[in-house]
């Protein structure tokens, strides 16, 4: 909000803000020891015991949200396009390796993979038409593709129509939990090494102003394809995975427009363009839609909608934008005002989560 | 024969389309926000008019008109939700990132869909008026005297507002804000109460709508969505700002469904509207009547 500020590598000298700072700054050895740290802990509940169960479940689902808010995160909040039909892939994902599976007796692990290709070349053709276009028509062109496919799916014989298609036997609850977990880690890495790559600072510089970034030379639309694909490659791999998990898909589940929204919620509540932002946006938010479940049935989408309003007017950025803008401005008065004058130096470090604000969910 | 049956059918319902997307096209224009709950409003005002008319005689059936008697209620009541809504939530993120707006109005259209469904089921609900069977007959093609009804009610509606913003000074103040806000604000007027009229005049044409779709379809908590999305398809079409635009892309879409699921199958109707959405912002995002 106030561009003045810069929170770039001026923070270095002091102790709280610092650690924000560091927290969620982009590729240095510190973001990799985290995202490892992360790794191992969430590898532990099974090797401790927790073999099936309410939590094992809850974990998993957690993991899938952190995989599709992630997803969602790097075409809407690193790339500036806010999609409102990232379930279509997600759904073209589950129907793909729950036929696969069911009708054809295609192993697992194959359907699994088939399904993550099969959704990104949907990606790829759907792209090629809405990336075209800006602001409201491309939210309301991918709402639209989001219900087109719901409806296709529904008067389709091969996807069971409306009934949908029930799929047992497959693999048990430790094989996705383990499989949404090395997910979400993969996905972290491969965004949070993209970020500091001339990739990440290219769809970066989309979001902030396209036209300069086409000036520039960048071939604008292969940058938002590429991240376009790669957000659907996670997204159908997250669904083929959550067909069998599931045990059951019907147009419902498999494009469920709650979801829809509840992934961009997480992504804006942890804050968008950053890698840390989504994934402690997911685990807090289903923590919360979770407990709101158990206690009152029916009232979390109320709860959600709700969720949404107060996280875009009272804090846009989200937690991590929150607590990086908090410590800009700790440092800000502690230089006297004069901290704009030092970005410069240090800028390269952290391009991916430091727009100066305001473009940051743009 | 058919043919013309559907599109006799295509263009009663279309005119409601028309109606909701006209009120669309209002906020989109002066306020220059999709409001993604505007469904909702049509879904509103259709559950107060059924209550309206349950509350007087008990059950949601009625004459005509007493059901005539229940739209100035929804039209007010919508009125009243549609001012506050931009007064509350929207006036907070207007001028900031388009998709942040975008995102308040689904988060109140999930809100309110789901606080609709604790309030009144899931089920869907119409409402039965008297007179309604049996239809005319002209030429042939059926024409139920509901769908006349509601046809006549929703170009009636949209006509009054058109008179609104042409002939009163609040509807000059309306333009006004639509074509220059800071210059509208310069010659005296208040914007912010400007906007929060329009959205109220929005939602209170999508809520006599809705009160016409519970009579001729149904209501349901979730049918927001769909009328809001089928207001995009239409308002693309026919070209943002332009209400005679809106009015002939719903007359059309109206058409086109009918005659799908004439055609095809009904099942097929959202699927091919969707897809017509996604073409049409492609070849042609400023609409049939936009500028430019």
């Amino acid at each position: 909000m106030s561009t003045e500020t810069d929170d770039s590598g001026a923070l270095r000298s002091l102790v709280p803000p610092e650690q924000i700072d560091r927290l969620f700054s982009v590729c240095d050895a510190h973001g990799w020891k985290l995202l490892a740290a992360g790794a191992v802990v969430g590898a532990l509940p099974p090797v401790l015991g927790l073999q099936q169960g309410y939590i094992m479940t809850v974990l998993s689902e957690m993991y899938l949200f952190a995989v599709l808010a992630l997803s969602w995160d790097i075409v809407g909040g690193q790339t500036g396009y806010p999609s409102f039909g990232n379930m279509a892939f997600f759904g073209i994902g589950a129907y793909t390796s729950g036929i696969l599976f069911k009708d054809f007796a295609v192993a697992f692990p194959v359907a699994f993979l088939v399904a993550g290709v099969v959704a990104t070349v949907f990606a790829l053709f759907i792209g090629a038409i809405v990336l075209r276009l800006r602001g409201h028509y491309f939210a309301i062109a991918t709402l639209g593709v989001l219900l087109a496919a719901q409806q296709v799916s529904r008067n389709l014989d091969i996807t069971g129509g409306a009934s949908g298609k029930i799929l047992l036997n497959g693999p048990d609850g430790a094989v996705f939990y383990y499989l949404f977990l090395g997910l979400l880690v993969v996905e972290a890495a491969v965004v949070y090494y993209l970020s500091d790559t001339r990739f990440g600072f290219v769809l970066n510089a989309i979001r902030d102003d396209e036209g300069k970034a086409t000036a520039m030379g960048f071939n604008t639309t292969y940058y938002k394809t590429a991240a376009w694909g790669i957000a659907a490659l996670f997204t159908g791999f997250a669904g083929g995975a959550y067909s069998l998990f599931n045990t059951f898909i019907n147009p419902q589940t498999a494009y469920n427009g709650a979801w829809n929204v509840e992934l961009i919620a997480m992504a804006l509540l942890g804050g968008s363009g950053t890698v840390a932002g989504p994934i402690i946006g997911a685990f807090g938010l289903h923590t919360i839609i979770e407990l709101v479940e158990s206690h009152a049935v029916g009232w979390q989408l109320v709860l959600l909608g709700l969720s949404v309003i107060v996280t875009v007017i009272a804090i846009p950025e989200g937690v991590v934008g929150s607590l990086r803008e908090y410590a800009s401005q700790m440092e800000y008065y502690k230089r006297g005002g004069m901290a704009a004058t030092d970005d410069t130096a240090e800028d390269g470090d952290q391009p991916d989560d430091a727009p100066p604000a305001g473009g940051d969910s743009a | 024969m058919a043919a013309t049956q559907f599109i006799v059918n295509g263009l009663l319902v279309g005119a409601l389309f028309a109606a909701v997307a006209v009120g669309f096209a209002l906020i989109w224009g002066v306020v220059d926000i999709i409001n993604l709950a505007h469904g909702e409003m049509v879904m509103l005002g259709g559950y107060t008019s059924y209550w309206a008319l349950t509350l007087v005689t008990g059950n949601a059936e009625g004459s005509p008109i007493l059901f005539l008697a229940t739209i100035p209620i929804a039209i007010g009541a919508m009125f009243v939700v549609g001012y506050a809504l931009q007064r509350v939530l929207v006036s907070q993120v207007i001028g900031t990132d388009i998709f942040l707006t975008l995102l308040v109005t689904f988060g109140a259209s999930i809100a309110i869909q789901q606080l609709a469904i604790q309030a009144w089921s899931a089920n869907p609900r119409s409402i039965q008026v008297s007179f309604a069977s049996p239809s005319f007959t002209v030429g042939g093609v059926v024409v139920p005297k509901m769908k006349l009804v509601a046809f006549v009610g929703a170009i009636l509606l949209t006509v009054a507002l058109y008179a609104f913003l042409q002939r009163t000074r609040t509807g000059r103040a309306i333009r006004a804000v639509s074509q220059n806000p800071e210059a509208a604000a310069l010659v005296g007027i208040d914007v912010e109460r400007t906007r929060a009229i329009t959205f109220g005049l929005s939602s209170a044409i999508a809520g006599g709508v809705g009160a016409f779709i519970g009579v001729i379809l149904n209501i349901q908590p979730q049918m927001g969505l769909i009328y809001t999305l089928k207001s995009f398809v239409i308002v693309v079409f026919g070209g943002v700002g332009s209400i005679p635009g809106a009015m002939v892309g719903g007359l059309l879409l109206g058409s086109v469904e009918e005659l799908v699921a004439g055609f095809i199958s009904s099942q097929w109707t959202l699927a091919v509207s969707f897809s017509l959405l996604i073409v049409l912002l492609v070849v042609k995002p400023k609409g049939l009547f936009g500028e430019g």
